[in-house]
């Protein structure tokens, strides 16, 4: 089978900027992924763009990927936008990878842009919440802190998982993210600022939750054989796969287990040949501190139900031997949620080329790395796994 | 936006007012929502509409807090405080999502046994949506 | 052929606030005899009262909803000023769609209104049966001295020819009119009351009485025959005022005195009243239920207990059951504070 490789890879910084919206947003990231490639970035070689995006707002719902394509120099190529809520960016990046794997293209941009923090507090929840079950859940009168409410204390129900280890992924994300210079939190928090923070809806509370984010994402794929011509380090696809899952929580067989990881790494390990063993950093999708503990389960990383045991054991650190959301994750680094999936990839990239901007978050040696990216509460769930 | 409109409120009455279920005619289990194919075996879209009892167990719920509430619930927990949604197991199988009425939410607790009652679910345009919330069942 | 009440259900909401929460907001509290009063929950209105009572009463028979061929719905407090409101309960409850439903809003007397145009049903039609739901909360303005009296309750009743636990006597009914006592305008959704003291007494006391004593003469009755009488209760004085004047005692007014710990039900007084009445009853016992509705009408209807089968739960564990809010909790609940 064909090689996919990645070349390129940038990202905006992530956080709230008035002054920016999805446009300008967008050809930061691309700006920067432009830098990253090693030589004879050429914008002309790139034949197709693939756009992760919810919405933004409502305000550009139509022909998104058009007109953020067009603002950074690519006119009349293909171009599409990629919705599957929070893992839109994961999306765009496998849509990306099977372009050039089915060889229709040697090169293509996948991406992904997110403007959350334009609109009134009041409209971000009508918009945030179309990406759950809306006929039951939400008119039951969650949103998804409530739904991963529902999961996590089902979990501590079932397993005995602790309040404090919820907060102990927050601390250990935030711990990372004070090194992202281009996160959205960079500072420290300890873990009585977590455990004792606002309850939004118990048992989760105001730390266990990610924030709204701007921020935009740009990863450069190409054929095998055109990947040397732009890197002599490129990263290479080593296997993807991508799920679904029941949307409404209540529908799942079991509720402490997102099926839609387990299929979905599933398909990515046995395409790689590899198992989680394998793996030797990794950028799960953290929305809310249970979701982390989720993705070790359901990507294999430890047992069902002894998550919350393996992150007090410290694997999951960096200097462990399975460090986790270095980046600081979407806890710390923030969650522009279409930008989210590919921006993963651009955090992997760097970590496998060790090339991230700070040593103190570079996961030293890695060669193997996973992305997990995840749509909602699960309904849709994109994994790759990455190698030098 | 997610703006449920009048159409789709009004098509989910049968199971929101009087709790009916479907019935797979080839493998018994009773989907609750309904589903286009059978969501156990895979191999009907054949149901018989059966009454479901509206009983059930609370597998696991969260209380929903100020600024945990969607839009359309956000007056009710400003009036009213914390309010518990939970997933809860029916007699008859189906799992369910749905508010717990009529109880402190520190007396919410997984395993405790429910019944349900028509209340208001929240008001949009000036029309009240009314459906099914979970009570503490024995009283 | 006899014709009454085959079953009855009473739902009182368990929320309460009292007097002292009042006085200690406003200086004084100005429901006579009132020492507490029910509030519905912010979830809830009379159509969900409405449907729960609906099958309490039907499970007390016990009869299916499927059987029931006229329903009658009757409430002052009603969400919709124009719709249908009696498909709401019907399509929770399970009711037949081709049973004819009515609703009857107009006044506090629509629960008696409601019971008398369900016992008509059932006299025409020997095989049917009747459910009416009475269900009320009746809302003012926070600065009205009179929307301290008003409480939330709601009573349901099983009505036809079989299973007869109170069989009806004879009924009668006298309008007049009268102004300027508890209204609602056209385009208000609050009571009103001009407060013109003796005016409106005088109104309660003339309508209530010439439909009471119009029914006591068409039985042949003497006030004495009665174990339990149950008069409109705007507060806990006007059914002591009324009974007196027609010569009936404390001792028969008693059971039916929910308005001390629940409030004025409006429409739903007089049938949560009978309710808490028939919990009490013994078979052989009379009950007269005397309804006002101001503008102004009463309905007065006579019933002999027949039967020792009572409902579930009672009126009085329904009464006792409770959870108290303060003040500031009733203003949010009421949607008070804008």
């Amino acid at each position: 089978m064909k090689k996919v490789a990645i070349v390129g890879a940038g990202q905006s910084r992530y956080g709230e900027f008035p002054e920016k919206g999805i446009k300008e947003l967008f050809f930061e990231a691309y700006s920067d992924m432009s830098k990253s490639v090693d030589k004879n970035f050429d914008p002309k070689a790139i034949e197709a763009a693939y756009i992760g995006n919810l919405g933004s707002g409502g305000f550009q719902l139509g022909n998104m990927s058009a007109l953020v394509a067009e603002y950074v120099g690519l006119s009349y190529i293909p171009t599409m936008r990629i919705e599957n809520a929070c893992a839109s960016g994961g999306y765009a990046l496998v849509a990306a990878i099977m372009d050039v794997l089915s060889g229709t293209h040697k090169v293509a941009l996948a991406g992904g842009v997110e403007k959350m923090t334009d609109v009134s507090g009041l409209k971000q929840k009508y918009w945030l919440g179309v990406s759950g079950d809306t006929e039951y859940e939400r008119l039951a009168g969650t949103t998804f802190a409530g739904l991963y409410a529902l999961i996590a204390h089902r979990h501590m129900h079932e397993f005995g998982t602790k309040r404090e280890q919820l907060s102990m992924v927050a601390v250990k994300n935030h711990k990372n993210g004070a090194q992202n210079p281009k996160a959205q939190f960079q500072r420290e928090i300890t873990l009585e600022q977590a455990v004792k923070s606002p309850i939004v809806a118990y048992p989760l509370n105001l730390f266990d939750c990610c924030s709204t984010t701007d921020g935009a994402s740009a990863v450069l794929v190409c054929d095998e054989e055109v990947a040397k011509k732009y890197t002599d380090t490129p990263i290479y696809v080593a296997g993807f796969g991508t799920s679904s899952d029941y949307l409404a929580i209540h529908d799942r067989v079991n509720t402490t287990t997102l099926e839609g990881t387990r299929k979905a790494s599933e398909r990515a390990y046995s395409m790689a040949g590899l198992g989680p063993n394998d793996i030797q950093a990794a950028e799960v999708h953290d929305c809310f501190t249970i979701a982390e503990l989720l993705a070790y389960e359901d990507l294999g990383f430890c047992k069902k139900g002894e998550a919350g045991k393996f992150l007090e054991e410290g694997h999951t650190q960096i200097g462990g031997d399975k460090p986790v959301n270095a980046s600081g994750g979407l806890k710390s680094k923030g969650h522009p949620i279409g930008s989210t999936g590919t921006g993963q990839a651009y955090e992997m990239f760097n970590q496998l080329r060790g090339t991230v901007q700070k040593p103190a978050r570079q996961v030293k040696g890695a060669e193997i790395g996973l992305i997990h990216n995840v749509g909602g509460s699960g309904g849709t769930v994109e994994v790759t796994i990455m190698r030098r | 936006m997610a703006h449920v409109s009048i159409p789709m409120y009004w098509r989910t009455i049968p199971q929101r007012y009087s709790l009916v279920g479907y019935k797979c005619k080839k493998c018994g289990s009773v989907n609750f929502p309904p589903k286009g194919v059978c969501k156990y075996c895979s191999a009907s879209s054949e149901f018989e509409e059966v009454k479901l009892s509206g009983r059930g167990k609370v597998h696991t719920f969260v209380l929903i807090s100020a600024g945990g509430a969607p839009p359309e619930f956000a007056e009710q927990e400003k009036a009213g405080g914390q309010y518990p949604v939970a997933i809860v197991q029916l007699e008859e199988g189906p799992k369910v999502i749905g508010q717990i009425a009529d109880i402190n939410p520190k007396d919410v607790k997984i395993d405790m046994p429910v019944t349900t009652e028509l209340r208001k679910i929240y008001t949009e345009e000036g029309v009240i949506r009314y459906g099914f919330k979970f009570v503490p069942a024995g009283k | 052929m006899a014709i009454g009440i085959s079953g009855y259900g009473v739902y009182i909401p368990k929320l309460r606030i009292k007097k002292e929460d009042y006085a200690k907001a406003w200086g004084s509290f100005s429901a006579a005899g009132v020492s507490e009063k029910s509030v519905m929950g912010f979830d809830e209105d009379v159509l969900t009262a409405a449907a729960k009572v609906s099958r309490r009463a039907l499970e007390s028979v016990p009869i299916g909803p499927e059987k029931v061929t006229r329903f009658a719905l009757a409430s002052t407090t009603p969400p919709y000023v124009e719709k249908v409101l009696s498909g709401t309960v019907m399509v929770s409850v399970g009711i037949p769609n081709q049973t004819l439903s009515s609703d009857h809003t107009s006044s506090t007397r629509a629960g008696t209104e409601a019971m008398l145009s369900a016992f008509e049903h059932v006299q025409a039609n020997p095989k049917g049966v009747a459910l009416v739901a009475v269900a009320d909360a009746p809302i003012a303005s926070m600065w009205d001295s009179f929307e301290h009296a008003l409480g939330a309750g709601a009573a349901a009743y099983v009505l036809s020819s079989e299973n007869i636990v109170a069989e009806l006597e004879g009924h009668a009914s006298y309008a007049s009119e009268y102004f300027g006592e508890r209204f609602k305008p056209r385009d208000e959704s609050l009571i009103h009351d001009l407060n013109v003291k003796k005016f409106s007494e005088s109104s309660v006391i003339t309508n209530t009485t010439k439909a009471g004593n119009a029914l006591l003469k068409k039985l042949g009755r003497k006030p004495e025959e009665y174990q339990h009488v149950v008069i409109q209760q705007p507060d806990a004085r006007v059914p002591t005022t009324v009974g007196s004047r027609m010569q009936f005692t404390e001792h028969q007014l008693a059971a039916g005195m929910t308005s001390k710990v629940l409030g004025d039900l409006g429409a739903a007084s007089t049938p949560v009243s009978l309710a808490a009445a028939l919990d009490d009853a013994k078979p052989g016992d009379r009950i007269m239920v005397i309804s006002y509705g101001s503008g102004s009408g009463s309905d007065a209807l006579s019933f002999k207990v027949v039967g020792d089968r009572k409902a579930a739960p009672r009126f009085q564990a329904e009464a006792d059951q409770k959870e108290y809010i303060d003040y500031i909790k009733y203003l949010k609940l009421k949607g008070a504070i804008l």
